[in-house]
């Protein structure tokens, strides 16, 4: 076991000291926040306050005055920060200044000329209101306005056309009905409901501790950067071990660690290695994640109780994957045919986090709960379900650690015996077939 | 000429083994093979203890394997193979007892000197190995390289790092494959003054190696393998014996001339500034030695027992291939 260790802690020490590992560690946060990160940096660069010229063919002779005026008043409040000085006003969206044009009798050469002048950038859209707009029915297939634009990415506009063409209509329509507009609106108006957890009793006292509003960050967020923290750690602690074998297989250092340590030992001493490289990872991360947590007064949001599972799963996460890398390196030759190995092995990787967006959403669904109690998948997923509330039934987590547990003991014997026939090997790598039947008759 | 199967007689009963009471490794009736390949074909071989013991043998004739199978790193299939008296087939890793050097250099590239010898010391059992590297250092002349990275290393830096890897341990049984590859004169003196240091010191040494004068200069017996059967085994002397004087060793100005087509010689080895002649069973060596004063000046003319060279080409040479294939 002496030398088993002395393998882990030399694998240990070449991952965590390595200009790689150092940079996506760091980067890694960095990188996730480049959203603040840039918008601090860039601050007003970030910003496209060129003004937007839109053409308007009114065709229903009433809303172009009430558009013209709805953009001035847009223009000389609601473009400029709030927060800024009012004698030096700072402007952080573009003016929309609308132009009139009459509609005229050949109406496709009067859009082909207006199009013509959006592709030269004196116009940046132009909108046609159609004469029935304020009588249409409502029918989906009945469009009252029509916007043209080669920028259909940009959406500020068409939103704000939407807006205020929709309140000029409803107006419109409350007039010539004879409702009252804000009796409607007060009538119609939908109700608030407050989502509250659950009321408890404190044992200490006694007393009964109100519900509290459920919090959408502890709820959703939280679980889900957990879920997200280990599969970055899967990533980044199992991963590297297909390029350390396929290394050492180049190097011709197998031979000589051979002759000191037997096949199983060696693999065993590099997964630890990999175990403690992930722990290096969880610890960082986790750390500075609780540090923030607690500088923000928001730490009773983390899931302590999750903690236990986490680590359990991080740890047969990156020995049945690393397993599996390792197996799969000591069958290559060289990084190239790694690579190749590698891509089905990635899709299953990948699997949870493709799946975790509906397995959040319902965690208790059959599918959730089936899904997750397939080992490769259950790590992150199970830890997924457990982690939104209300959670799940304990059997669940138990029974999919036993599935897990027993598969990271299959993958840890298969993977030995392929890398005891494997690593030796040189020249062509192995085939599938080639592996599989080593794994199975060692 | 003697083909492999002709001197499978010599391999037996080689009496000054028996001389040493414990043997460092002991192979009966091993046989390996590889899918249909048999590599190593019912191997018997005693290195004793306190020897400096030559394997030699051409590319793929299972010099490794065996070295592997001896290391544990392989198991035969079938035959028993016993280092210092005990059984190794089947067990786990070779004992710390045992260090190996393959023929092929096995360093990682970015780490430290120091870094990469308190590894293997450590792998070899060694729980403070740090003034033994740096003592090791020194002999070897990397003093001041013990914190430079693998990869700042010449290839002849980087083989006596590799040789201190293995010999850092204070193995007992040393096998070295191919040592000398990569070292100039200088080095190459320094490690075999090292090796024979270590057999001094009580340690035996199995080297494996293509360089016959090497073989010659150091090693106490010498074991040749080839297509997975042993084909000599001994002392140099009684290897030498068994072939007999039938090698003329002659240096001669030829003007010009050749030495094709002589009367009663077997084969000429053409060494440069000398030149060997193999003759012919009952062949007469002084109408060998007028046939030469006709085509040339001779300035050196002896009857000598063959070199280990000609014994290996005897053995494994195009000739002796050849002959040996019809034969299969």
């Amino acid at each position: 076991m002496r030398k088993v260790m002395v393998i882990a802690v030399r694998e240990y020490l070449a991952a965590v000291k390595s200009k790689a590992f150092i940079i996506t560690i760091l980067m890694m946060p960095v990188l996730m926040g480049s959203g603040m990160i840039a918008e601090a940096f860039l601050g007003d660069a970030s910003l496209d306050t060129t003004d937007r010229r839109i053409a308007v063919v009114d065709h229903s002779g009433v809303l172009y005055d009430e558009l013209a005026a709805a953009a001035e008043l847009r223009n000389a409040i609601e473009i400029y920060d709030e927060s800024s000085a009012p004698a030096k006003p700072k402007q952080i969206a573009p003016r929309f200044i609308l132009e009139r044009v009459l509609p005229a009798e050949d109406v496709d050469e009067s859009y082909l000329a207006l199009s013509e002048r959006v592709r030269s950038d004196e116009l940046f859209a132009f909108v046609e209101i159609r004469p029935d707009v304020l009588e249409s029915a409502g029918d989906d297939e009945q469009v009252g306005v029509r916007y043209f634009s080669n920028a259909p990415t940009y959406k500020n506009v068409r939103i704000w056309l939407s807006n205020v063409i929709s309140a000029s209509v409803r107006q419109w329509r409350f007039d010539r009905s004879g409702l009252d507009a804000e009796k409607v609106a007060w009538a119609t108006r939908e109700t608030s409901i407050d989502e509250l957890g659950l009321v408890t009793r404190d044992e200490a006292t006694g007393a009964i501790v109100q519900a509290e509003i459920v919090d959408k960050i502890g709820n959703v967020l939280i679980p889900i950067m957990l879920v997200v923290l280990l599969f970055m750690v899967i990533m980044m602690a199992a991963g590297p071990l297909i390029q350390s074998v396929i290394e050492e297989k180049m190097q011709r250092i197998s031979e000589v660690l051979l002759g000191c340590i037997d096949p199983f030992g060696w693999m065993l001493g590099k997964l630890l290695g990999m175990v403690g490289v992930s722990f290096t990872i969880v610890g960082v991360y986790l750390g500075g994640g609780l540090a923030v947590a607690a500088e923000r007064g928001v730490l009773d949001l983390v899931p302590t109780h999750l903690l236990g599972w986490f680590a359990a799963y991080q740890v047969l996460a990156v020995l049945m994957y690393g397993a599996v890398f390792v197996g799969v390196g000591a069958g290559c030759s060289d990084h190239r045919e790694a690579q190749t190995a590698l891509t089905p092995l990635m899709v299953v990787i990948m699997l949870p986090m493709i799946l975790m967006e509906s397995v959040i959403r319902e965690p208790n669904s059959t599918m959730a709960t089936v899904l997750s109690l397939v080992p490769p998948v259950t790590p992150v997923l199970m830890l997924a379900r457990q982690a939104v509330s209300p959670g799940v039934p304990m059997w669940q987590p138990v029974v999919g650690m036993a599935l897990v547990v027993a598969t990271t003991v299959l993958c840890i014997f298969a993977a030995g015996r392929v890398f005891r026939v494997g690593v030796l090997m040189q020249g062509q790598g192995a085939k599938f077939r080639d592996m599989l039947r080593w794994a199975v008759k060692g | 000429m003697l083909g492999y199967d002709e001197v499978q007689w010599f391999a037996l009963g080689i009496s000054s083994l028996d001389e040493h009471r414990v043997h460092a490794v002991e192979l009966s009736d091993v046989t390996k093979r590889f899918g249909d390949f048999v590599a190593v074909d019912s191997l018997g071989l005693t290195v004793p203890d306190g020897a400096v013991y030559g394997f030699i043998g051409p590319n793929g004739s299972g010099k490794t394997t065996t070295l592997r199978m001896i290391m544990r790193i392989f198991y035969p299939n079938s035959g028993k193979i016993r280092v210092f008296g005990d059984d190794v087939v089947g067990k786990g890793p070779s004992s710390d007892r045992v260090s190996y050097l393959p023929e092929e250099r096995g360093l990682y590239k970015t780490m430290k000197v120091r870094d990469i010898l308190r590894f293997y010391a450590e792998l070899k059992g060694c729980r403070s190995p740090g003034k033994r590297i740096d003592w090791w250092l020194d002999r070897m002349g990397l003093g001041d390289w013990g914190a430079k990275k693998v990869e700042a290393l010449s290839k002849g830096m980087a083989q006596k790092v590799q040789f201190i890897s293995t010999v850092i341990g204070k193995p007992e049984l040393i096998i070295l494959d191919e040592p000398f590859t990569g070292l100039d004169p200088v080095n190459a003196d320094l490690l075999r003054d090292v090796i024979l240091e270590l057999r001094r010191e009580g340690a035996t040494v199995i080297l494996s190696t293509h360089d016959m004068s090497v073989a010659e200069r150091m090693c106490d017996f010498v074991f040749m393998i080839y297509r997975g059967r042993k084909v000599l085994d001994g002392s140099l002397d009684e290897i030498r014996s068994a072939y007999g004087t039938d090698t003329l060793r002659v240096r001669i100005a030829l003007n010009g001339k050749t030495l094709d087509g002589l009367a009663g010689v077997a084969n000429v080895s053409d060494f440069g500034r000398y030149q060997e002649l193999r003759v012919e069973n009952g062949a007469d060596t002084q109408a060998v030695l007028a046939e030469l004063m006709r085509r040339g000046r001779v300035d050196h003319f002896e009857l000598a027992q063959p070199s280990l060279h000609d014994v290996f080409v005897r053995i494994a040479g195009p000739e002796s291939v050849e002959r040996n294939d019809a034969i299969d």
